[in-house]
């Protein structure tokens, strides 16, 4: 009832925060032991400043491009790295292939970031969001 | 709420949108591969609004629901008069049209010191507008489930009226329905309009949702997912749909039981339902006898329950 | 410039000819059932991924490749059929009922996804190399140069086409199959045992797509997950563009979606590619929604229920 309330009132056009600092997050990632799991490094830094980003409580949560809504990967809590601005977290995701990791980020900095990245069984490597190459090599 | 039950939900808040879209097609008789395209226009043009036209979430997506029904009229009105599979086809045709356009399109705006606005291949970032006023994803779900809740009512609603029945008349015998008098070409035609304005809704709620959006999030995979969860939650009241969202979304992709397996698990258990109840779970005749239960007749009333 | 054209024009044909092969498959079972089967492309798809999986393991090759895909293919016909398509007992409706239309197709869906997983379960990298047909230079010919692999496919689907047409018109069991084609009931009136004959154009569709499978797998020299899609996909709108349920349609059908992808890919780049070729889809279902080549029959047919 309350979140129903809250949902109807926020429908009616309030006025958005000031603008607060925007992040830019690296992730590199790794394959962990278990099937379909991955050791995440992700680096923030702010947008604006180049600063690396500390005291952020950093939970990123994972869909697939291509097979929206159809996953449910549970969100996991990043903890802070070694160095400033960095943060380690434990993902476990359903399947291989191009997933959309979703850092929600609150705390010192509030800020949504996406990075795509391919996860494989032996790798993990940066995607940019773009077209499915078929699968039929072009003819010349 | 823990983060993981509110993604859970959302999910399946947004997914039922478009199997909605499907199952109202399906009740008028027509099978449709092309509702994701819908779903696409609308979020496309909800950002827009918010994102570009600074336009209210409210007003944005009403945006997005007027440009998926004229979209759906812009498909349908060549195809009203095809058929089955053909009409199938010609939605998916169009529905891949509708993808292949968005990958192409630019319409980028600077916003607040930065270019926003869709970019073709990479999408349409930065649609903000829910974000930026803080509303968080919990809230965010209870604001889609309103309009769900709102939208379903609506439909069950109409169901009742003699709009429905003539549908539903129009689904399974249009040639009883056209000498009943029931203009079916103009019956058709609002119900694809519709159809298109309620998966376009959903997509306008996904796209703030997600923040972003990009072409290949609206592919086939996404349309005939809808449809399948349209026809096996069944084809006899709006909770059809909902039922299957429910049980692949919700049940089967919560279970860690079959992690892994759920599509070959979900997959079998569509075939071999379809096999038995080939309009859904719940199908027309069991909606009629769950309707028959409850007007069970008292105990000392002479007679029996009224017929239906 | 009139070499470009046809170069293409060449090229369109080639790669043309895998669709047809495509397209002959959908078309025979949508000849006989009148429904389509979604997973026709996932059960090619199974086909080739045993074919990788047994180059891998056992460093099969060449022919032997053939045969596994075309038995993968057609085991995985078998279970589809069984699951979705096989009619139990009694007149269960005539062919062009609704209701139970849509479920088998939904249910064929379904099974697509089983199959998908399957296979990204077996073979979970996105891609593999798949043994290629043929590794050496292309042939040239004049100014003009054609690939050993496409020419291969070219003549396979000739071939193909050729017995398809042998068989369907010179035995009994082809007369069968024409029968039901033609009026299911009918054909179950003078005694044609329906169901014996369904199962048989079901594996031979399944074999037909096998060879299509390994000779698109030999000659891109890879597989991925997205084959079974795109299999159906193409081998749909190639029967759709000739003309659902002929069979000279699907060649025809093949070899011109070969020719609109390649002539549009060269003056508009691969983006407006598939725009295209879907569009002219539409448009033909809009206009001539029989196809290109529909038989009197079918547009009669399409004509009393539309």
């Amino acid at each position: 009832m309350r979140a129903a309330g809250l949902a109807l009132w926020l429908l009616l056009a309030p006025a958005p925060a000031a603008a607060a600092e925007r992040a830019r997050a690296q992730v590199a990632c790794v394959p962990a032991g278990p099937a379909f799991t991955y050791d995440c490094t992700i680096r923030l830094t702010g947008e604006a400043s180049g600063a690396p980003l500390t005291g952020v409580e950093v939970t990123v949560g994972a869909d697939m491009p291509s097979m929206p809504m159809a996953h449910n990967v549970r969100p996991a809590r990043a903890r802070p790295g070694g160095a400033p601005g960095e943060y380690a977290v434990r993902l476990e995701l359903e399947m291989h292939g191009h997933w959309a990791l979703r850092l929600r980020l609150s705390g010192a900095v509030r800020d949504q970031v996406f990075a795509h990245l391919v996860f494989t069984s032996t790798a993990v490597l940066t995607a940019e969001p773009g077209p499915v190459p078929a699968p039929h090599r072009p003819h010349r | 709420m823990d983060a993981y039950a509110v993604g859970v939900l959302t999910n399946m808040g947004l997914f039922a949108f478009v199997a909605l879209s499907a199952y109202l097609l399906l009740v008028a008789g027509e099978m449709s591969f092309g509702q994701q395209a819908f779903f696409g226009v609308g979020a496309y043009a909800a950002g827009v609004g918010t994102a570009l036209w600074a336009l209210p979430l409210w007003l944005a997506l009403l945006l997005g629901m007027a440009v998926g029904a004229g979209t759906a009229l812009l498909v349908g009105l060549p195809t009203v008069r095809l058929r089955g599979l053909y009409f199938a086809m010609a939605t998916l045709a169009a529905a891949e049209m509708v993808r292949i356009f968005f990958e192409v399109f630019r319409y980028r705006r600077e916003v607040a010191g930065r270019l926003v606005g869709p970019d073709g291949t990479q999408g349409f970032q930065e649609i903000r507008w829910v974000f930026e006023r803080g509303i968080e994803p919990l809230g965010y779900l209870g604001l889609i489930y309103a309009i769900l809740g709102l939208l379903v009512l609506g439909l069950v609603l109409l169901e009742r009226a003699p709009l429905g029945v003539a549908v539903r008349m129009v689904g399974e015998d249009p040639e009883l329905a056209a000498v009943l008098g029931v203009d079916v070409t103009r019956l058709k035609l609002g119900v694809a309009a519709a159809a298109g304005a309620v998966a376009a809704l959903g997509g306008g709620l996904y796209a703030h949702h997600n923040t972003y959006v990009e072409p290949r999030n609206f592919d086939i995979m996404l349309g005939v997912h809808s449809l399948a969860y349209a026809l096996v939650g069944g084809l006899g009241t709006v909770m059809g749909p909902l039922l299957g969202v429910g049980l692949d979304v919700g049940l089967l992709e919560g279970s860690r039981v079959v992690r892994g397996y759920r599509m070959i698990v979900f997959g079998g258990l569509v075939a071999l339902l379809l096999l038995v109840r080939p309009r859904g779970l719940l199908d027309e005749a069991t909606v009629h006898r769950l309707g028959r239960l409850r007007r069970r007749p008292r105990p000392g009333v002479p007679g029996g329950a009224p017929a239906g | 410039m009139l070499v470009d054209v046809v170069q293409n024009t060449i090229d369109g044909l080639l790669i043309g000819s895998s669709y047809a092969l495509l397209a002959l498959g959908f078309t025979l079972i949508f000849g006989v059932l009148r429904r389509l089967n979604l997973a026709y492309g996932p059960t090619i798809m199974l086909g080739a991924y045993a074919a990788t999986w047994a180059a891998r393991e056992i460093g099969a090759e060449g022919l032997a490749l053939a045969a596994i895909t075309v038995a993968g293919a057609v085991l995985g016909g078998a279970y589809v059929e069984r699951l979705c398509f096989a009619r139990r007992g009694g007149l269960r409706g005539a062919a062009t009922a609704r209701g139970p239309a849509i479920a088998s197709m939904v249910a064929s869906f379904a099974l697509w996804m089983q199959l998908e997983e399957v296979v990204t379960l077996a073979l979970p990298r996105h891609l593999y190399p798949f043994p290629p047909l043929y590794a050496g230079a292309p042939l040239v010919l004049g100014p003009f140069l054609l690939r050993v692999e496409h020419l291969v496919t070219l003549a396979v689907a000739v071939l193909v086409a050729g017995l398809l047409a042998g068989l369907l018109f010179g035995t009994r069991f082809g007369l069968a199959v024409r029968v039901v084609v033609d009026d299911v009931e009918g054909a179950r009136c003078v005694g044609v045992n329906v169901p014996w004959v369904l199962v048989r154009v079901f594996a031979l569709a399944s074999a037909v797509g096998g060879v299509a499978g390994y000779l698109i797998a030999a000659t891109s020299g890879q597989v991925t997950p997205m084959l079974g899609m795109w299999s159906t996909l193409k081998g749909l709108i190639a029967m759709m563009l000739g003309g659902l349920g002929s069979l000279p349609g699907a060649v025809v059908g093949g070899l011109a979606l070969g020719l609109i992808e390649v002539h549009s890919q060269w003056y508009v780049g691969p983006s407006y590619r598939d725009l295209i070729a879907y569009g002219l889809l539409f448009l033909c279902l809009w206009l001539r929604p029989a196809g290109l080549l529909a038989s009197p029959a079918a547009r009669a047919r399409l004509a009393a229920t539309g």
